[in-house]
């Protein structure tokens, strides 16, 4: 006996041992970490003791209890909520989850609570329940005066229905939230509060027609909390009419409830929907195609070619397509449709067609369709640089030139990396242009050299850009000599290095405006007309603009023209008038010979400026030739010059009325 | 024991050999002592939203060098495999919807669509995130091992995941963010966090308003440490639950006014005046304001008291002086103080000042009695503009004569700071004739007396982007030359208006707000500490911190900031080649302007965790530490050893000393001030 009873003993304090709380752990961790102030920690134990034993009231009690020393007072109250369902009868839960309803702004169900409580004799309820109704019938009784004054006071209205939900007098609130909205229809939100009273009212059907109205249009908001309160299943039609009668004007509104006519086969309501929808909306593209369908449907072809027509001049290409379709008439060309690849050799096909025709836009659209079919075909971005850069628009086309300059094959590669580098530097915060003009004339005999190297800062889409430059302006002879009319020794040139900030404009058809100061440094030692240094302002006007078939393009007759308004401090404030025009024929390129290209053309020039300087005031004409050489650098040309020229002015001209000069000289221009 | 302890022991005590791989190790740790993301790269010619987005928490873009939060917007062909390869390396990489990257990873969009208007986001998953426009996206398939931060809150169709590959990570959202950043995915820099993204740079220099009605039960220390966090460096207690004294309502603000100080949070009362106590409105029913249409003046919470009766403002004159100084109070804020509604006129049931004592006043001014203006069909316009006029001059009275009061209570509790809490009047005009409110009346005020004017933006503007404070800016600049004493509160509630995709500011949204703000102003208030939300706290100090450079050179890290700021930072640092003793184990405290940091060998023994002030300058001294700073109202300096000796502009003084768990906290004097902390007695001061 002794043994059972040890053995029975034993097993017993094993079982206690063991523990059947599954809870136990848990729970003991929570306190732990609570004793700590390890606040989050304790917060997991708890909810880990509540997925193991979820109806003990007292976890749920302890859980809000730690909540509300971190703050999340709203978890606490719906911790307070479960504890008081679980155990009705402890009052004190019920308390606290009253006051916390107050404090997270649940006032009416605090309210509620506390009144239920209070009629137990508890004095704590009935104190807050004072607390709370006494300033809402307070309130009610003020706003219920001011709308004496003023009937139509939107927020009177507004304010003593939110105090009246609060108290429980619904249909109070439910007649002043209906007032409010009918003054401002455009406070969505009202049909939200309306819907909700009338539901609490147990109003359900007028609810759900006024949540309907509201869950429907703008603003998005509202329409996705309307939609928390109705219930899952899709509206009736009877409440799509309601909804209708309440708020006429919600379009959404009434195009889904069309639809819902049309899918089940009411197509004269259904008609009479979209008459009313075109007459709401004459835009709206969908409810015109409908509308049009639906009278062409029933032989009205009067009535529906205008709709129709409508949709076909749109923008909606889908609905145009199933215009096209439904009269039988032949489709657009579609983004996806088929496969894609066939999509897109379509797209190119007809791209080439419209290139050909001269049909840009029409070609940027085909081969953007290409590109979006196959999104991987380089020669369709190479062939998009192109066309955008056609088009003027280089910022579009510089993207597709990198994008096809990733191109596996080689020479769409190639190809597309010129051009990108080309274009680049137009873009680039810092652009950096060099050219040099060194040419020999026989009328002077002397070899002279024109050079800049000049850097531009980008300023966004700002159409002035400032820039640094260093130019050289010089020759190999330095000076004519005295003449009997003139003992100084002429200068042919500036002989100088000119340093200078300038601003110039972006080209707006050709033409370039420019204005920059600096200084002017000789570099002839000897030269004794000039200081080492002087200030030197120089500006004007440029217009370059090639027609034809120019250098670098295909055969044929070309024309260019440079015309130059020159403002130059250094020669007494003048402003000089530059004309060069030239009008031939471009050779093909060859293919292999060390000539690359060439042009043959005659010259006419002229030059006058303010001042009437005999130098500055002449005009000549003569042939020339241009050629570019496979091996040297593509910005390189050389060029040769036969001119026969005649002064306009010959005041103080110490030389011949005429002259012939022979020059030769080539251009390098590059840009970084 | 923090590392840096550690340092110093292991350099004295091991052999040549083992020193060199000790330096070795050390300077493994200096590299990952700064290892937060500082800049990002976005693959792709147009950068979107994406600058906006990172840059609200001071992220900037990659100029050339490594980055290891990449935007991949474009993926160009054949580039997924090296992408896999980053990514796996520790790049954390974004994508946007469909791509053939997004497909590599898993992300492949199936053949159903769904019409997105609102979503359920894992960091609050009981806020409503609207977008304004449905957007027609199709349904993804997302990886098994993806963690979903975001769905689609009908159809539950996964709209932001992450995987993780190797040691990096990837954020896929199903559509890109919106044109501010903010339209459709508001927690993508919380997600991104979530995925090991850090923060940069930290600023505690944050206003935040307090209401205790809120907090009545929160254990208050934990919400310091919390505030301290969130870069909070003053709180404004709401100072009328305190109006009237009671054991515990008292007991209560004591804890929760030495409980920020323990964390370096100062405490000022603030005001809303002519709201005075619930127990003075039931007290005084004989000066309660009065509306137009006579009834008493309850609007909203605030129950407004007539403080243009003399016999009204000497009594709630008294009771303020009682307030501040039964409390160990840092500073006043006198807030709001001109008149109701945003409504104006046009709402005479909450248009206010109709007392009898502003009508009587006015009627012998101008020879009329206001209250007529609201009689139905007597609206007379240029009479209206008058008694507007009259009202906007008595609202710039009241301010003044309150001001005046401040003052005067401030000659016996000289650290005391001073703000002027002023709704915008410039940038909304509308202000001044709706509650006379008047900016260009009071800003000259400024020349006078020592106070900060924090400009409230005001409700109506509540719905615009970030991009309004540096305009806001611009309006005050002409008004003062005392822009420096400029601040701007930023209110964090439910907006009346239409606003997506959130109701509140939360995410991206919030931080843009607060880091606009923080570079159009010195100072930037947050109204208020509760409707903060959680998710929101850890970036927070992130965004609030301003810096006009910051440059990664070899070890050394140059940050030059205007107001200064913590940057992460773990272990011994020097700071502009000398021992820096400002730092805890995770930040170290820059002042402002140009900085360079770079590892140090070891940690001076006395050392400046945490100071609420604007730091001038610091050094360790063989001794302890010395400082100079400056502060508009007492400086909290929270120290990591007990100091034993404390000299303020070299005299010996007896601040308070405060002990937060294992450290210490001295309460410093209003002003600009050098102090010296020594640890022990120097030797010429023993006997």
């Amino acid at each position: 006996v002794i043994r059972i009873i040890l053995i029975l003993a034993l097993a017993r304090a094993s079982g206690i041992a063991q523990n059947p709380d599954p809870a136990y752990g848990a729970l003991e961790q929570a306190y732990a970490s609570l004793r700590e102030k390890n606040y989050d920690q304790a917060i997991a134990g708890f909810r880990q003791a509540i997925a193991l034993a979820p109806n003990r009231a007292s976890i749920h009690k302890d859980l809000a209890y730690a909540l509300l020393k971190v703050g999340e007072n709203e978890e606490a109250r719906d911790q307070f909520a479960e504890a008081m369902r679980l155990d009705p009868t402890d009052q004190h839960v019920a308390l606290e989850y009253a006051f916390l309803c107050y404090e997270t702004k649940q006032q009416a169900i605090a309210r509620r609570v506390f009144d239920r409580i209070r009629k137990t004799g508890d004095a704590t309820a009935e104190e807050a329940f004072q607390n709370i109704d006494g300033p809402l019938a307070e309130g009610i009784a003020r706003w219920e005066k001011a709308l004496e004054g003023s009937p139509d006071n939107f927020s009177a209205h507004q304010e003593l229905a939110a105090l009246a939900e609060q108290r429980d007098e619904l249909a109070l609130a439910a007649v002043h939230y209906e007032k409010a909205w009918r003054l401002r229809p455009g406070e969505r939100e009202l049909l939200l509060d309306l819907g909700r009273v009338w539901k609490l009212e147990g109003r359900t059907e007028e609810a759900n027609c006024v949540l309907l109205a509201a869950s429907r249009g703008e603003p998005a908001r509202v329409a996705e909390k309307a939609r928390e309160l109705l219930p899952a299943r899709y509206p009736y039609v009877y409440e799509f009419e309601k909804a209708l009668q309440l708020d006429p004007n919600n379009f959404e509104l009434r195009r889904e409830f069309a639809y819902l006519l049309l899918e089940m086969g009411k197509k004269e309501d259904a008609e009479r929907e979209f008459q009313k929808l075109n007459q709401m909306a004459p835009d709206d593209l969908l409810s015109t195609a409908q509308l049009g369908f639906l009278r062409l449907n029933r032989g009205d072809y009067a009535g529906a070619q205008p709709l129709l027509d409508q949709v076909l001049k749109g923008t909606d290409d889908t609905l145009a397509d199933r215009v096209r379709s439904a009269l039988k008439l032949p489709q657009l060309m579609r983004h996806r449709g088929t496969t894609a690849q066939r999509t897109s050799e379509e797209a190119k096909s007809m791209a080439e067609k419209s290139l050909k025709a001269g049909y840009l836009k029409d070609a940027l659209k085909y081969l953007s369709i290409a590109q979006e079919n196959d999104p991987v075909d380089f020669a369709v971005m190479l062939k998009l640089g192109w066309l955008y850069n056609v088009m003027h628009q280089d910022q579009q086309a510089i993207k597709w030139f990198k994008l096809a300059a990733k191109s596996p094959d080689p020479a769409v590669a190639k190809e597309a990396n010129q051009a990108y580098h080309n274009l680049a530097p137009a873009f680039a915060l810092f652009r950096t242009t060099f050219w040099a003009f060194p040419f020999y004339s026989s009328r002077w005999n002397d070899a002279f050299g024109y050079a800049q190297v000049k850097t531009e800062i980008r300023l966004g889409h700002f159409p002035i850009r400032p820039y640094i430059s260093a130019r050289f302006v010089g020759d190999l002879r330095g000076t004519t000599g005295s003449t009997l009319s003139n003992p100084a020794p002429q200068y042919l040139s500036e002989t100088s290095f000119i340093f200078g900030v300038g601003v110039t404009t972006l080209p707006i058809h050709g033409v370039v405006g420019w204005f920059e100061a600096g200084e002017s440094v000789k570099y002839l030692t000897s030269r004794s007309d000039v200081g080492a240094m002087i200030p030197d302002y120089r500006g004007g006007i440029a217009y370059a603009k090639g027609f034809g078939h120019l250098l670098g393009g295909a055969k044929g007759f070309f024309f260019e023209s440079n015309e130059d308004g020159v403002f130059v401090s250094r020669f007494q404030n003048d402003m000089l008038a530059y004309s060069q025009n030239r009008a031939g024929y471009t050779f093909a390129r060859t293919e292999t010979a060390a000539l690359l290209q060439a042009q043959i053309y005659f010259n006419f020039n002229g030059t006058a400026d303010r001042l009437g300087q005999y130098w500055a005031n002449y005009v000549e004409s003569g042939p020339g030739v241009r050629f570019r050489l496979r091996n040297f650098p593509k910005g390189m040309m050389f060029s040769t010059n036969f001119l026969r020229g005649v002064y306009t002015v010959n005041e103080y001209n110490p030389r011949r009325p005429n002259f012939f000069d022979l020059r030769a000289g080539f251009w390098y221009a590059f840009t970084h | 024991m923090p590392s840096h302890i550690k340092h110093g022991s292991v350099g004295q005590a091991l052999s040549p050999a083992n020193r060199i791989a000790a330096a070795a190790l050390l300077f493994l740790m200096t590299i990952a002592a700064h290892a937060a993301t500082l800049t990002y790269h976005i693959a792709g010619d147009d950068a979107g939203p994406w600058p906006q987005i990172l840059g609200s928490i001071g992220l900037t873009a990659a100029a050339g060098g490594p980055a290891n939060l990449v935007v991949v917007r474009n993926v160009a062909p054949g580039s997924v495999p090296q992408w896999m390869q980053r990514i796996t390396e520790g790049e954390i990489v974004v994508l946007e919807g469909e791509s053939e990257l997004a497909q590599a990873l898993g992300f492949e969009a199936g053949k159903k669509h769904v019409v997105v208007r609102s979503m359920v986001d894992e960091h609050a998953p009981k806020l409503p995130i609207v977008w304004k426009t449905g957007v027609d996206i199709p349904v993804f398939a997302v990886p098994a091992d993806a963690r979903i931060f975001a769905t689609e809150r009908w159809e539950g169709a996964p709209l932001e995941a992450a995987v993780r590959r190797g040691s990096g990570a990837v954020l896929w959202i199903a559509v890109e963010p919106g044109r501010q950043g903010y339209e459709r995915f508001p927690y993508l820099l919380q997600a991104l966090s979530d995925l090991g993204m850090s923060a940069p740079f930290r600023s505690e220099r944050l206003w935040a308003f307090f209401d205790g009605s809120y907090r009545s039960r929160v254990d208050l220390d934990y919400f310091a440490e919390r505030w301290r966090k969130a870069g909070i460096g003053v709180l404004h207690v709401a100072g009328w639950h305190y109006y009237e004294s009671g054991p515990a309502n008292d007991e209560y603000l004591r804890r929760l006014i030495e409980a920020c100080h323990r964390k370096a949070i100062l405490v000022y009362v603030w005001l809303e005046l002519p709201h005075v106590s619930e127990k003075f409105w039931a007290d005084h029913p004989e000066w309660r304001e009065k509306t137009a249409i006579l009834q008493d003046a309850q609007l909203d919470w605030r129950k407004l008291m007539n403080l243009t009766n003399r016999q009204s403002f000497a009594e709630v004159s008294k009771g303020i002086q009682a307030l501040v100084t039964r409390f160990d109070w840092d500073g006043v804020n006198l807030a709001e103080l001109y008149f109701e509604s945003l409504e104006g006129a046009d709402n005479p049931a909450r248009f206010t000042p109709m007392n009898a004592d502003v009508r009587e006043e006015f009627q012998r001014l101008h020879g009329f009695d206001p209250l007529t203006l609201f009689e139905p069909g007597k609206t007379d316009a240029a009479q209206l503009g008058t008694f507007l006029n009259y009202r906007a001059e008595l609202a710039g009275r009241q301010q003044e004569e309150w001001i005046a009061k401040i003052e005067t209570i401030r000659e016996s509790k000289p650290n005391l700071d001073f703000v002027l809490t002023h709704v915008d009047d410039r940038f909304d005009t509308s202000m001044r004739n709706l509650i006379g409110a008047d900016a260009a009346r009071v800003l000259p005020l400024l020349d006078r007396h020592d106070f900060t004017f924090l400009i409230e933006d005001p409700a109506t503007i509540w719905n615009l982007g970030p991009e309004r404070y540096p305009k806001i800016a611009e309006k005050y600049q002409p008004l003062t030359k005392q822009t420096n004493k400029l601040a701007i509160d930023i209110n964090i509630v439910e907006r009346y208006q239409d606003v997506y995709p959130t109701k509140q500011q939360t995410g991206t949204e919030l931080f843009e707000l607060v880091h606009v703000a923080a570079k159009a102003f010195p100072q930037v208030a947050l109204y208020f500490e509760n409707s903060i939300l959680a998710p929101d706290l850890p970036l927070l100090a992130a965004s609030a911190a301003t810096v006009d450079k910051v440059q990664q050179d070899g070890r050394r890290l140059i940050v030059d900031s205007p107001y200064g700021v913590g940057v992460p930072w773990q272990g011994p640092a020097l700071v502009n080649g000398r021992q820096w003793p400002v730092h805890d184990q995770t930040t170290l405290w820059v002042p402002a302007g140009p900085n360079i940091i770079e590892p140090a060998a070891k940690d001076p023994a006395l050392r400046m965790l945490d100071f609420n002030g604007n730091l001038r300058s610091a050094a360790a001294s063989p001794a302890g530490l010395e400082f100079s700073y400056q502060s508009n109202a007492r400086a909290a300096a929270v120290l990591n050893k007990r100091p034993q000796k404390l000299e303020v502009d070299g005299n010996s003084t007896a601040q308070p000393l405060l002990e937060s768990g294992l450290n210490f906290v001295i309460l410093l004097p209003r002003g600009q001030h050098v102090v010296t902390i020594s640890m022990t007695p120097r030797p010429l001061d023993r006997p």
